[in-house]
């Protein structure tokens, strides 16, 4: 008797790690290895159609397999095997493709470009004192800045506004919600057509310069290359403005007001050396998320109880009185939910940069230098690090993250 | 007192304020698009908006840049491509995390709870961080003490390596969400079908699946926007150097950059219309969206 409990126990353990074990990594390497035959046999529109199937039905088949395996085993384990069945999966894949990569990440943040030796904190020091790498740190702390702080402003704005609106309420937030769906890279596209410039003798096209060069001044045609009346104006003439390439401005020093600043003052420098790509670069940015800060903030501003508001409304307070005193403290903890996500969604900003400017004139961010390390430079060891220097910015995150669930699932 | 706070609400500060951020929102995508409807030759020749002026923007639309995009461009190709990638990048973790969710929510096992905070706090490790070990992974597999416990596959360039990355880096928050969900469903019922000697398979497929679809319907909505959109996955594991494994993403970058020079009549279309797919999608599931964003506010 005591026998085959001893069996049945090995048998049990037998199921579970054919189970659990072998049979989801036979079922991942099937999958895979199946599939980049078949990348290399059939052509290219009927790898489509077979990508379709295979992708949407293997998954199905993973559970299917277990679960046949499983019910193999004696009753009495199966309940704790199933658990473990429906449960596993997810953990092996957070444990594969995030947890074991990050560890293995930091660790070769310590070896050199070929993961051959080991070089202490060299990878480090080079992240500190390499000058494009303080550049792209300075620019990943401005982005931080700026873009947060517009994103909650604007937002905490629209949000505010819109809810006051009696009809049109949803428009309104549609508009500045749209850009949300679309990519950056797409997003990127759109504002590079307005930064455009073309050299002098052509027609400007992008509507900053365009502007700009149509500028009158003391009474000069300046005209964007039109035909009026069959009589041509350009605007070569010497007394119009030129037009500026904006995205390859690393300073103020090329805009007329800037000229006449003295550098040594402690704000004008500031001014002076605004580098005024990265902020219209960051620009991108704010058009994309503000509509998702708007109406989160707008779906916290509608939950503030009625009576409330009504309360600070009799009491006289102005509308301003009323957004600082009763709105900003009762949405504070959307207001913290939202920064974070920004935080965390700058801090990995890379289709912006990559599309506009590929990281050259000095607008570069952590991000994007860290593939330009890894598949441009081939040096693995500093790309890790600078992938390292992401993630301890968004550590205090993740700690905040986990306390602040703790708190929910014990209260 | 009513008519006090109507007096607030007809301020037309607030009126002048809205309008001018919506037309600040809206007028960098009008000229682009009217752009893409203008000749090449046209686009450079005279600005948009001159051309508004002049009258002569009526006489020059045409369709012929989306035509010259879509089909001598292969973008139509660069399209297959991407829902090659989007839609088994939604399905395989939607499914594997609804199963970890109804374990997570109605099941007991060792270590339940810490193994939820670890997906919780995996949530918000970045994408960076995975990158490099990843490509090495599905390239040349993984030892541990000399032991291969995944041989080489060489994945990197098929679709199936951006499978495995986006389920992985979207595994966290489905889990997440789609647990949160199911605990807000009636406890009872869950229970009284176990009690009837429902197996667990019944329970999730019967039962709590069918229950749980504006949850899955939420988060779905969001990976398959994100999929869609995302650039850095499909840069790194298809590569943007081979034309044949350009999804939409890459290809309009491709023409952002690269070697097209001032080819703004194919960037606006070709911009315009890889668009269109997520628009479709953000419009008509907006509030589906709009919840997965919220529950996914801190997604790594």
């Amino acid at each position: 008797m005591k026998q085959q409990t001893q069996q049945e126990k090995l048998k049990s353990i037998g199921i579970s790690m054919l189970a659990l074990g072998f049979f989801p990594l036979i079922w991942f390497l099937f999958q895979a290895i199946l599939f980049r035959e078949l990348t290399e046999i059939i052509s290219r529109n009927l790898l489509v159609v077979f990508a379709l199937i295979i992708g949407s039905t293997f998954v199905f088949l993973l559970f299917l397999g277990m679960d046949k395996i499983i019910k193999l085993s004696p009753k009495e384990n199966r309940e704790s095997l199933e658990a473990r069945m429906f449960a596993g999966p997810s953990l092996f894949m957070i444990a594969l493709f995030l947890f074991y990569p990050a560890i293995r990440t930091f660790y070769i943040s310590f070896k050199d470009r070929y993961s051959n030796d080991f070089v202490g904190f060299e990878n480090y020091r080079w992240a500190f004192s390499d000058p494009e790498m303080l550049v792209t740190i300075r620019n990943q702390i401005i982005w931080l800045i700026f873009v947060v702080f517009f994103v909650l402003l604007i937002g905490l704005v629209v949000g505010w506004l819109s809810d006051r609106l009696n009809k049109g309420e949803a428009f309104f937030k549609s508009i500045v919600f749209m850009p949300m769906a679309i990519s950056a890279v797409g997003a990127s596209a759109i504002f590079k057509f307005i930064y455009e410039y073309r050299p002098p003798p052509l027609t400007q096209i992008g509507i900053i310069n365009g502007i700009r060069v149509s500028v009158d001044r003391l009474g000069t045609q300046c005209m964007n290359n039109r035909i009026i009346d069959g009589v041509f104006n350009g605007f070569d003439n010497p007394n119009c403005l030129k037009p500026i390439g904006w995205l390859q401005q690393r300073d103020m020093t090329n805009l007329p007001f800037a000229q006449n600043l003295n550098p040594d003052g402690f704000i004008s420098s500031i001014l002076v050396n605004l580098p005024i790509n990265t902020m219209l670069l960051m620009v991108i940015m704010i058009w994309m998320f503000t509509g998702f800060a708007a109406v989160v903030f707008s779906a916290g501003i509608k939950a503030i109880p009625a009576e409330i508001m009504e309360a600070g409304q009799i009491d006289g307070a102005s509308e301003l009185r009323v957004f600082r005193s009763i709105v900003i403290p009762y949405i504070k903890s959307t207001i913290i939910v939202v920064g974070t996500y920004m935080v965390v969604t700058v801090l990995k900003a890379f289709d912006i940069i990559y599309v506009s400017t590929r990281g050259d004139l000095e607008t570069n961010l952590l991000a994007v230098k860290m593939l330009d390390e890894f598949s441009k430079y081939r040096n693995f060891g500093r790309s890790a690090t600078v992938a390292v220097l992401i993630f301890v910015c968004v550590l205090p995150i993740i700690v905040g993250t986990a306390i602040r669930e703790r708190e929910n699932t014990q209260s | 007192m009513n008519r006090n706070t109507q007096k607030w609400y007809d301020k037309p500060v607030t009126k002048i304020i809205l309008i001018t951020i919506a037309f600040t929102w809206i007028f960098p995508v009008f000229g682009f698009v009217l752009s893409s409807f203008r000749p090449g030759e046209a686009i450079k020749r005279e600005s948009w908006w001159d051309a508004i002026y002049t009258g002569k923007l009526w006489t020059e639309l045409t369709l012929a840049n989306y035509s010259e995009i879509f089909f001598a461009d292969n973008l139509d190709r660069s399209f297959y491509n991407s829902f090659a990638v989007t839609i088994p990048s939604t399905i395989i973790p939607i499914t594997i995390a609804a199963f970890a969710a109804y374990a997570f929510a109605f099941m007991e096992f060792r270590g339940k709870e810490p193994l939820f905070l670890l997906v919780v706090a995996s949530m918000i490790i970045p994408l960076q961080m995975s990158l490099i070990p990843l490509v090495q992974l599905f390239k040349s597999g993984v030892e541990v003490f000399g032991l291969p416990i995944i041989p080489a596959l060489d994945i990197n360039g098929t679709f199936v390596a951006t499978w495995f990355a986006h389920s992985g880096f979207g595994l966290p928050l489905a889990t997440f969400l789609l647990r949160d969900f199911m605990m807000s469903l009636p406890r009872s019922v869950i229970e009284s079908a176990k009690i009837d000697g429902a197996s667990n398979m019944t329970t999730f497929f019967k039962l709590v699946l069918p229950l749980s679809v504006a949850g899955i319907a939420a988060f779905a909505t969001f990976q398959f926007l994100w999929v869609y959109n995302d650039f850095l996955v499909a840069n790194v594991f298809l590569g943007v150097y081979k034309p044949e494994n350009l999804v939409v993403t890459s290809h309009v970058s491709q023409l952002a950059v690269g070697a097209y020079g001032e080819a703004w009549h194919l960037r606006t279309s070709g911009a315009i219309i890889s668009m269109i797919v997520p628009l479709t999608v953000f419009f008509s599931l907006q509030r589906f969206f709009i919840r997965g964003l919220i529950g996914g506010a801190v997604k790594g």
